[in-house]
């Protein structure tokens, strides 16, 4: 039983967009292949045969996918390469409007040679080629879905009791409670360990983990305060299980002015923005927020992707040279108010905030104490998050407090640091040639070994240009009953393994069976 | 008393139809973009945007919109959720009944209480026990409804074990209950949110009614009962009790919205699946048709709740219906 904070919005994978969604489509649906645990998404190692018994490279822009043979649909149909090829289609078609569609950008088409051959075809070649043909999409029932019109898929019926060909079969969606799936025992690549999963909603985190302690549930995926991680750690029943965070949050300027037009009068200036890096004492932030729990990132990064690295070149905590540096720019608190001016115009500006994110809040304030203490007036402007989205995404703001979920793949961070992304997720417009260099060949490099030193060269060109700050990664802890056993968690995906969770026997409770 | 109940419709309606004009143009001066919902400060291509805009008549005039809206409501078709890819109704199907139930129990509870306490407190005006209960209700009275519910989810729940914590069902085993079991596991899960808000709003009502009682045990006709020589019990609960349920009665339909607000926060907490978490959830993703019809169907509930109430009142007292 999982204790989980939303419901489902529909269980069609392409439009689904809540965590519970994504953790369903998970465990009934399948890929062509599956990452590894350790995620890896370079090159060809690292994935393992999932509705793809295996797989070949005809040339370098062509990938050929062998379907199983036994791989069935739940309603008994036998899983075919057509299937592939109009799961692709469904996910590029802009009717369905996907949220993974951006991710196949660079698969030019996929063709069916015979009833068991899918073939990938790329527009050029690239190291993670096999990560993007089978990460992004999950293999859907065309004799199920072809007679629906596309905009209507993510409203029919399928997407309310879907049949997939996953380790688990759909059984129940009570909305806004619950949602079942049962094991399915004849599955190709073996039987599930559990039984069943059951989501139980359960919005508020406190009574979430009420819920565990009372014995209602048997895990939740996080648990996002100190005070409630110590009463689970108090808890003989439960244990807290760590894992990698794929989260961080940072403070972006937005270089441009409002609307991204123009300069901005404050981070147009790049040693302004490294003076304002240098005053945040993160160390301290992260303390205060997350106890022993917490982590300084090391940039754009987050623990979870394998380019992490403390080596990562960072602006330092030193607010000493951080007022030298604002002094040699002509700011100065030449009336005591303990705010710097240049010109008259005090050195002020502006932070949007969500009120939905408690962290963010809390942090921001400490923040504030620290720019402060260095002649830095920053305004918090805490907004309810659809106006925070709305400003965000029009530029309409002079700093904004953004969290983000970052890919398993580290070319993500292009798109939110990177030239090609300004009209796009780059909401603070900063662009530098070096970066997307960096970052370019990183991406283009055939081996792990030989992008890990250009990708931590790139991140470091973005930590000295400080088009951010990056202020905290989430710790993320699960709960975890102790009966529940084989728990190991993915970051990009915590369900992935949950094929091989059990509860011995002797530890079973007649809500198991 | 048929022209009574003709002219209070009459009102009823056009409070849920000014209802529905306000909700409309509030929803869409609200700032945010309801066809993000769930995007995560993603960017969607304005091609993408405007497509969906077009295909939900978000790209006409507000007023075009506004007659569009009308004129399907009055064919009963409120609309299709954006968030949820669903028509609005079902979403509402799934979500109401949940939320009328949790209500009318609340609702049955805090009456229940409070008339009790209001009655003891007004025979024992002055008293210590006066006092202590006065107090009581005006704690529960000031707790915001969601700290409370916390605080019993805590203790009932998590601590003593003794009630489910969350939820409508246990999900794991309802289905192979009998009926009466599924019953059974439904009140079970019941018990907290429903004293949750049953302690509130019961808290309101003792408060209300000692004064009614109070009043009603030191007029003329009270006094003329003692002096015929009715016991006290019978004076109390056969005469004052009945001449001050009147304004009681007037509360229990002005509870309506008090019990519709508090669920949505006692919904989130306690994982019931009804109307107040639809509500919040639309609200947050800027879900326009449904943020409407939940304030339509609140609307009408308040509405018929004060119908029923005026109803209830006009056949207790002739001189209200002569007005």
């Amino acid at each position: 039983m999982i204790v989980t904070s939303s419901d489902a919005d529909v269980l069609f994978p392409p439009a689904g967009s809540t965590s519970a969604a994504a953790d369903v489509a998970g465990l009934v649906f399948s890929r062509l292949a599956e990452l590894d645990f350790q995620a890896n998404t370079v090159g060809d190692s690292g994935f393992r045969p999932a509705v793809a018994r295996s797989w070949e490279r005809a040339d370098s822009t062509t990938i050929v996918f062998r379907i199983d043979p036994r791989a069935r649909w739940h309603d008994g149909a036998p899983v075919r390469a057509a299937d592939v090829a109009f799961s692709f289609d469904v996910y590029c078609d802009s009717l369905v409007n996907s949220r993974f569609r951006p991710n196949l950008a660079a698969i030019d088409s996929v063709s069916v040679r015979d009833s068991l051959t899918a073939v990938y075809h790329f527009a050029r070649w690239y190291p993670e080629q096999l990560y993007d043909a089978t990460y992004h999409t999950k293999v859907l029932p065309r004799h199920l879905l072809d007679s629906i019109p596309r905009s209507r898929l993510a409203s029919s019926g399928f997407a309310r009791a879907p049949v997939g060909s996953g380790p688990f079969r759909f059984v129940r969606w009570d909305a806004n409670a619950s949602i079942e799936v049962a094991a399915d025992t004849a599955h190709f690549l073996g039987r599930p360990r559990l039984d069943r999963v059951v989501w139980r909603v359960v919005p508020d985190p406190a009574a979430a983990v009420a819920a565990l302690l009372a014995g209602e549930g048997d895990v939740t995926p996080v648990v996002p305060q100190a005070e409630l991680r110590a009463r689970v750690r108090a808890s003989p029943d439960l244990r807290l299980v760590p894992y990698a965070s794929n989260g961080v949050a940072y403070i972006a300027f937005n270089l441009r002015g409002r609307g991204g037009r123009g300069t901005h009068p404050l981070f147009g200036d790049r040693d302004v923005r490294r003076a304002l890096a240098m005053a945040v004492d993160r160390a301290t932030v992260v303390r205060s927020l997350f106890g022993a729990d917490g982590e300084v990132p090391a940039g754009a990064t987050a623990r979870a992707q394998w380019i992490w690295s403390h080596s990562i070149r960072q602006v330092p905590f030193d607010s000493a040279a951080a007022r030298r540096l604002l002094e040699s720019r002509g700011w100065r608190d030449s009336d005591g108010d303990g705010v710097r001016e240049r010109n008259g115009v005090p050195l002020r500006f502006e932070l949007l905030l969500p009120t939905t994110s408690r962290a963010r809040n809390d942090a921001a304030v400490i923040v504030q104490a620290q720019l402060r203490s260095a002649g830095v007036d920053m305004r918090l402007v805490p907004l309810e998050y659809a106006l925070f989205d709305r400003r965000s995404l029009r530029k309409d703001f002079d700093a904004a407090f953004m969290a983000r979920t970052l890919d398993a793949s580290p070319a993500s961070i292009v798109q939110l640091f990177g030239s090609e992304g300004v009209r796009q997720s780059n909401l603070g417009s900063y662009e530098s040639a070096a970066f997307d260099s960096l970052a370019r060949r990183a991406i283009d490099s055939p081996t792990r070994a030989a992008a890990l030193p250009l990708w931590h060269e790139a991140l470091g060109t973005l930590n000295e240009d400080a088009p951010a700050v990056f202020v905290f990664s989430p710790p993320f802890f699960a709960a975890v009953q102790r009966r529940l056993e084989g728990v190991r968690i993915r970051p990009d995906e915590w369900l992935a393994t949950v094929s091989e969770w059990h509860v011995p026997p002797d530890a079973r409770l007649p809500r198991d069976r | 008393m048929l022209t009574y109940v003709a002219r209070r419709l009459a009102l009823a309606l056009t409070t849920t139809a000014a209802v529905v004009t306000i909700t409309f143009a509030l929803v869409r001066a609200a700032p945010g973009e309801p066809l993000l919902a769930g995007a995560d400060e993603r960017f969607v291509p304005p091609e993408t945007t405007a497509r969906l805009r077009e295909r939900f008549g978000l790209d006409r005039p507000v007023a075009v919109q506004f007659v569009r809206y009308v004129a399907n409501l009055a064919h009963g078709d409120l609309g299709e959720s954006f968030a949820r890819h669903r028509p609005v109704a079902a979403v509402l199907r799934d979500a109401l009944p949940n939320t009328l139930l949790l209500g009318l129990v609340a609702l049955l509870v805090s009456f229940a209480l409070g008339l009790g306490i209001g009655v003891v407190q007004a025979v024992r005006a002055g008293t210590w026990t006066d006092a202590a209960l006065g107090g009581a209700a005006l704690a529960f009275y000031s707790v915001p409804a969601f700290w409370l519910g916390l605080m019993l989810l805590l203790v009932f729940g998590e601590w003593l074990h003794w009630l489910p914590a969350t939820g409508m069902i246990d999900p794991t085993v309802h289905g192979s209950l009998s009926a009466a079991g599924r019953a059974l596991d439904v009140a079970r899960h019941m018990i907290l949110p429903a004293l949750t808000l049953a302690l509130v709003n019961g808290a309101a009502v003792a408060r209300f009614h000692r004064a009614a009682m109070i009043e009603a045990l030191g007029a003329d006709f009270v006094r003329a009962a003692r002096a015929r020589g009715l016991g006290e019990g019978r004076v109390v609960l056969r005469h004052a009790l009945r001449s001050a349920l009147a304004p009681a009665i007037t509360l229990a339909g002005l509870s309506v919205p008090a019990l519709l607000t508090g669920s949505v926060l006692v919904e989130s907490v306690f994982g019931w699946p009804g109307m107040g978490r639809v509500a919040y959830e639309a609200i947050f993703s800027r879900d326009y048709n449904v943020i409407a019809a939940v304030a339509v169907v609140s609307g009408v509930l308040v509405a018929l709740g004060n119908l029923a109430a005026d109803i209830g009142v006009a056949a207790a007292d002739p001189r209200v219906r002569r007005r």
